[in-house]
């Protein structure tokens, strides 16, 4: 992996940056910054986040586990409580509703790892510590013919630094 | 007519709405960094506190010890009151956790401003409170060590747990109230810990929060699918402290006894419940704010914000009070009657006076606004509020016991000296774990303190601010409030 990271003091230089990119088509953009922001997000135009689907698949099977236990314990220990069915729907609902909540917010941070790729076990190229703290990063990981035109462009809008790694 | 005009500090305040706090003294990133990261150094003051948290602890630890060997008898329960302190405090302690998860979780699809910085304390401080909560059901079996029997799982006794019992609901609320809000803290501790890692020059610390920030960098990859789940996390969360107190309020309101089999619990439990937590972050975030010199973060306006929000949930407590008498009234049930009568004019006057002076009369003084914009009052308020939710729990659950359907049955209950260790020992090991919290990692949430802080522009003056909506907006006249 190589390529070119530029780091910005100002949130706006990086936003044009990322368009001049994505314009030129220059290659892969990961961007950094220290808190999430809705321009950076609407420069990058990436769709909606996938972790939705862990937490519906999540938040199904753990209701299911959670009515199927209750109602296969009670089947195979039948005990009649207060004149009520052996299975009864309405006390099984809790039990339903709690592994709904465990499962499916288990479910969300796995998918959340998964999409995010963390944990990451070597911080690798293309990341700076003045990224958690108050700069912004953009790293464009391009073949070494277009190197010098990413430069250019991450020059052009305001890097304070820009260096080449691989 | 001649009018004389009133000195500016006298003029009424403007109510400030909640969702547009903002921190007018925090100019900078680096600076949120440089202030929050500071807080992490330990002082003496620190270790003292917890000498005396982990000394509290040791004495709750060696009473248990005690009781273990003695038998649950040392403990002050008199039949039929085989519940007590310790059934009462883990209703306490649930319910502490409430606000944290309300300030955190509820608060968050809401987009509630005053949130931002004191939601961190409030979750840390959910965790350990339901952390101290769990050990309760815990010490009041006689048989300690078997508890895990109530955890349904394949063995060769083949015996299963009742699932129609509110005990074994209790069980399934808790552990995933644990387990949520554990991970909803982790998960938003992980940049902040990321941020930590940059700046930490000690090899061993900077190798250990390496490890528990699970290599995040702060990409765009990675903000985009964490600004997703943590808003599921919270979705989840709110349901989440709405069902867990009315799963808890189920241990009563499913037993037939007099004062507890009502339809009205779990709404009351809940209300409760968050009422006495924000009590609690008032206890917890006014001295920290000023140790650890953040009052331009926790500002007056966040605390005036969050004591609007502890009034409203004592006026629905209150209503729930009034309720139950007139539910009492209403049915027309003699034993319900006189068990309403014996708890308020008889056998147990005085706890349920504690109980409506600091829940239901004192919290009226935050229709002002002038007290509620007094830090020491809202402390000292608070400690009556943590005084009188405990007593709410003992007026709950000690008065229906001993006053049942049968006057032969009647009796009375005074908790021991175990008792009270083991209270105070809840406390050592509640504070203990905050303690330690604090100095480990950042109190206030960097990553998100940062989202309300203007970002540098190239295009826009330093004097401009952002609003609730991401958009960057001239700053209004001086706000009271923002620069306490």
């Amino acid at each position: 992996m190589r390529g070119v990271l530029g780091v910005f003091r100002e949130l706006d230089s990086a936003v044009d940056a990322i368009a001049e990119l994505r314009r030129s088509k220059a290659g892969s953009i990961t961007v950094y910054s220290p808190t999430p922001r809705h321009e950076l997000e609407h420069a990058l135009a990436h769709g909606p986040s996938v972790v939705r689907r862990f937490t519906l698949v999540g938040g199904l099977l753990g209701v299911t586990f959670g009515y199927w236990i209750a109602i296969w314990v009670s089947e195979y220990w039948p005990m009649v409580v207060g004149g009520k069915p052996i299975p009864s729907w309405v006390p099984y609902t809790i039990i339903g509703f709690e592994m709904m909540v465990l499962v499916g917010a288990l479910s969300t941070v796995f998918g959340m790892f998964a999409v995010a790729r963390v944990p990451r076990l070597m911080m690798t190229v293309g990341y700076d510590p003045r990224f958690s703290d108050g700069d912004y990063g953009i790293w464009v990981e391009c073949p070494p013919d277009r190197e010098a035109k990413v430069t250019q462009v991450l020059q052009a809008n305001g890097a304070v630094e820009v260096r080449r790694e691989r | 007519m001649a009018t004389v005009a009133r000195p500016a500090e006298e003029m009424p305040r403007p109510n400030i709405p909640s969702a547009n706090i903002q921190l007018p003294a925090v100019r900078s990133y680096q600076q949120v960094n440089d202030e929050i990261i500071a807080t992490l150094t330990p002082t003496v003051a620190w270790f003292i506190g917890l000498g005396i948290a982990i000394t509290a602890l040791l004495i709750g630890i060696g009473t248990w010890i005690y009781q273990i060997y003695m038998g649950l008898g040392v403990a002050g329960y008199n039949p039929p009151v085989m519940w007590g302190v310790y059934i009462i405090t883990f209703v306490f302690w649930v319910g502490i956790g409430h606000a944290g998860t309300l300030i955190s979780a509820i608060l968050y699809p809401f987009r509630a401003g005053f949130r931002t910085t004191i939601y961190r304390c409030a979750e840390a401080m959910t965790v350990f409170a339901v952390m101290t909560a769990g050990l309760f059901p815990i010490l009041h079996l006689g048989r300690p060590w078997k508890f895990f029997w109530l955890i349904p799982y394949p063995h060769w006794r083949f015996i299963w747990p009742n699932f129609k019992s509110p005990l074994v609901w209790d069980v399934f609320a808790i552990l995933t109230y644990l387990t949520v809000s554990t991970t909803f803290l982790y998960v938003g501790l992980v940049p902040d810990i990321a941020a930590l890692r940059d700046r930490e020059a000690n090899p061993i610390r900077k190798r250990i929060y390496s490890v528990l920030s699970l290599g995040w960098r702060n990409s765009d990859r990675e903000w985009r699918h964490f600004t997703r789940a943590y808003l599921f996390l919270a979705a989840f969360s709110t349901p989440l402290v709405l069902s867990v107190h009315s799963v808890v309020s189920f241990d009563f309101a499913m037993a037939l006894v007099p004062g507890w089999h009502a339809t009205i619990f779990p709404p009351y439990f809940v209300a409760g419940a968050i009422f006495s937590g924000i009590g609690m972050v008032f206890t917890i975030i006014i001295p920290l704010r000023r140790w650890f010199g953040l009052r331009h973060y926790v500002t007056i306006n966040h605390l005036d914000a969050a004591a609007k929000l502890c009034l409203f949930t004592s006026l629905v407590v209150g209503l729930a009070y009034i309720t139950e008498f007139w539910v009492a009234w209403y049915s027309g049930n003699k034993v319900e009657q006189e068990y309403f009568m014996n708890r308020v004019f008889g056998q147990w006057w005085w706890a349920a006076w504690i109980m409506l002076t600091c829940n239901m009369i004192l919290p009226l003084t935050l229709f002002s606004q002038r007290l509620r914009r007094n830090t020491t009052w809202l402390f000292i308020l608070s400690l009556f509020i943590n005084l009188g939710m405990w007593f709410e729990r003992f007026v709950i659950v000690v008065p229906s016991l001993s006053h049942e359907f049968e006057p032969w049955q009647w009796t009375t209950y005074a908790p021991t000296w175990v008792d009270w260790s083991i209270l105070m020992g809840s406390f050592g090991w509640f504070s203990m774990w905050f303690l330690l919290f604090i100095k480990q990692f950042p109190v206030i949430a960097i990553a998100e303190v940062k989202e309300i802080v203007p970002p540098r522009l190239r295009t826009h003056a330093a004097t401009t601010d952002i609003n609730v909506s991401g958009q960057h907006v001239d700053y209004a006249p001086e706000t009271p409030g923002e620069h306490e």
